[in-house]
């Protein structure tokens, strides 16, 4: 393929070839064209076509297809931002990233000194065993864990609940450290946040946590010891020594996996449709919802745009100034 | 052939490592005993590893519940799981009713699981009396869909990001800053996106009459797939040093001797984490099949949430424990024997602090 490209060069076709804006040196374009045409039809074409729909009175697929639907500015986008569901939904789905990535980060620093420190004996296979959720697809263990949250008596955490509270009332405990179960996990609002929260932390711990200690391993032992021997605590050694090796990678694991957080569908999709009433859609279930359930195409898609938009921009903030693009720019 | 040998070498030694690992753990005890002994070590010092070692333990075992719990479920066909007995099922009920379940009755592999049965020929070109294995009447079952629209995504997949991934890495042409930058934004925006975009992927297939077809949906997941596992192959191969290709350029090689030489060997490991992503990039998702695919041709992701879903309070916990096992057994294996690799893929991108 290369040669004959540049054979192509070489036959005498100098002047076009002046004139176009590449030359035999760029031949590499060749081999990554497939793919951006690939995905530009199959990801960016879709995107532009539902800002059309976002354009457009569309109720159902039909009228998008049929040619039924009419243009209609941005009516849609208006409508949005006059419905409360919008706002609902739009200020949990931030509660939940932000919720859920403080959460995430305290766990997965925590996870990796732990299975770092010198101290614990077979670490490398604990490390081998807490990475395991990413093996299994999602759909698998989100329904294990809207098994576990059940709102039955006897589903797996009221039980638990249930023996700590016998547990505690043998200790003759104040009745203020017990649970009122059984706790309805998926049907009450905050309760229903909270089950999100643990299984986005528990989806996503394992990516931090490999990334965290493979930054930890890269720290000198010396400069450990050499900080020992300056008489530094525990704690000041954590913030001298580990924290500034870590901080980099944390970062870059917060902002992908953020951005991940903010696109949750499956967790409470599978959990309760994003209920009770509603209350918990995140913005995807919103939209995705409007549009399935309402048979409302065009403020679907306009909800989508806004979340499509909203994810863009975090990522172009991330990118410009997280140094996730390091290596692009090096020539 | 060698793929696979080297895939059962790297099986082998990890199983080795796990079997000689009680050896291993004797010895450090053994090690702590005579230290205490001779009094290298106080015994405040070695009751300290031991707390953190358990609280490790311990720490493991409360991060994987999720995942015992439900092994035991898939064990447990015919008991009732949510009782007040406890969590788990009573070990003497252990069976594996489930998993006949899957395989000879769901449409795991056969439609209704009907396998086809051993038929007696009398005459025929086969001698006097022969036997023939009568195919299925219902037809083939999920697992075919699943794997024809990862042999897709796959062959899709590789075709492009490979290339792509060696021209970001060693040519300099008009764009690639560019199109590198672009792929990087669209790293993160993966199945979320897809889901985003559903509205208009449905408009768009129906128009163009996609709907129902496995080959297109596989093309769609390699598209999804790409700008991750491009950059990600593209980081990898920057860490080969330039010095090698000069080196086999120098002693005579062509430009295709040195791709195959020199390149596609040191990006063996790139290369298999690649194929893992992708493969679970057509292997999982299953809104967007649900939505564009008939019931005929639903991958195995999609039988999976409607066994899951077949009633609010009613999922049948043993039967989906045993279908999700034998779904995501094969890929978690290749998975951990590919574990190194993994977290090498994954902490990529000049992270180091």
């Amino acid at each position: 393929m290369a040669s004959s490209q540049l054979d192509v060069g070489r036959d005498g076709l100098s002047k076009l070839r002046s004139a176009l804006p590449f030359t035999g040196r760029d031949w590499g374009l060749l081999l990554v064209i497939p793919g951006v045409v690939l995905f530009s039809s199959f990801m960016l074409y879709p995107i532009v076509y539902l800002f059309y729909i976002s354009l457009t009175d569309a109720t159902f697929a039909g009228s998008v297809i049929g040619g039924g639907a009419e243009l209609i500015g941005l009516a849609n986008y208006v409508q949005l931002l006059g419905d409360p569901q919008f706002w609902t939904s739009m200020s949990t789905t931030w509660l939940f990233v932000a919720v859920s990535l403080v959460v995430k980060v305290f766990v997965a620093v925590g996870i990796a000194l732990l299975l770092n420190h010198a101290r614990v004996v077979g670490k490398r296979y604990m490390r081998a065993a807490v990475i395991v959720p990413l093996g299994f697809p999602g759909i698998f263990t989100i329904t294990v864990w809207r098994g576990m949250f059940s709102d039955a008596r006897f589903g797996v955490f009221n039980t638990l609940l249930g023996r700590y509270n016998e547990f505690m009332s043998a200790l003759s405990a104040p009745q203020a450290l017990l649970f009122d179960v059984p706790i309805g996990f998926l049907s009450g609002r905050w309760e229903a946040f909270f089950a999100y929260v643990t299984t986005e932390v528990w989806l996503a711990y394992p990516f931090m946590v490999i990334i965290i200690v493979s930054a930890l391993q890269d720290v000198p032992k010396s400069l450990h010891e050499a900080a020992m021997v300056d008489g530094a605590g525990w704690l000041q050694r954590f913030r001298t020594v580990t924290l500034p090796a870590i901080k980099g990678p944390v970062l870059f694991a917060s902002i992908l996996t953020a951005a991940t957080s903010f696109q949750q569908f499956l967790i409470p999709w599978v959990f309760n449709q994003g209920g009770p009433a509603r209350q918990n859609e995140l913005i995807i279930v919103y939209g995705y919802r409007e549009a399935i359930s309402f048979n409302e195409f065009g403020l679907s898609a306009a909800i989508l745009i806004v979340a499509i938009a909203f994810v863009g921009l975090f990522m172009l903030v991330a990118v410009r100034y997280g140094g996730l693009a390091e290596g692009v720019g090096e020539e | 052939m060698s793929v696979i040998r080297s895939f059962a070498a790297l099986v082998a030694a990890k199983l080795v490592a796990f079997a000689t690992a009680p050896k291993r753990f004797v010895l450090t005890v053994r090690r702590a005993i005579y230290d205490l002994r001779t009094g290298k070590r106080t015994p405040w010092d070695v009751a300290k590893s031991v707390l953190m070692t358990l609280f490790g333990l311990a720490m493991v075992l409360v991060l994987l519940f999720p995942l015992f719990w439900i092994f035991a479920a898939s064990l447990a066909e015919g008991t009732r799981l949510f009782t007040t007995s406890g969590i788990f099922p009573d070990p003497s009920t252990y069976n594996l009713g489930a998993y006949r379940w899957v395989v000879f009755e769901s449409d795991f592999f056969f439609v209704e699981g009907d396998w086809g049965y051993p038929q007696l020929v009398l005459g025929g070109s086969g001698g006097l009396v022969s036997f023939r294995w009568a195919g299925t009447e219902t037809g083939p079952g999920a697992v075919f869909n699943s794997l024809y629209i990862v042999s897709v995504t796959l062959a899709a997949g590789f075709g492009m990001i490979v290339p792509a991934a060696y021209a970001f890495s060693r040519r300099r042409f008009v764009g690639r800053k560019r199109i590198l930058y672009g792929y990087v934004l669209f790293t993160q925006i993966g199945a979320g996106l897809s889901i985003a975009t559903l509205v208009a992927l449905y408009s768009l297939f129906s128009s163009y009459g996609l709907t129902n077809n496995l080959f297109v949906l596989g093309l769609f997941y390699a598209a999804g797939a790409i700008p991750f596992n491009t950059w990600l192959l593209k980081t990898y191969m920057d860490n080969i040093p330039v010095s090698y290709e000069e080196a086999a350029m120098v002693d005579g090689a062509s430009f295709l001797e040195t791709i195959r030489e020199v390149i596609l060997p040191l990006t063996k490991p790139g290369l298999a984490v690649v194929l893992i992503f992708v493969w679970l990039a057509g292997w999982n998702e299953f809104i967007i099949a649900q939505t564009l695919l008939r019931p005929e041709n639903y991958p195995l992701s999609v039988e999976l949430y409607n066994i899951a879903t077949e009633g609010r309070f009613s999922t049948p916990w043993t039967r989906f424990a045993a279908f999700a096992n034998l779904f995501a057994l094969p890929v978690a294996i290749v998975y951990f024997a590919a574990q190194r690799s993994v977290e090498d893929g994954l902490s990529f991108g000049g992270m180091e602090g």
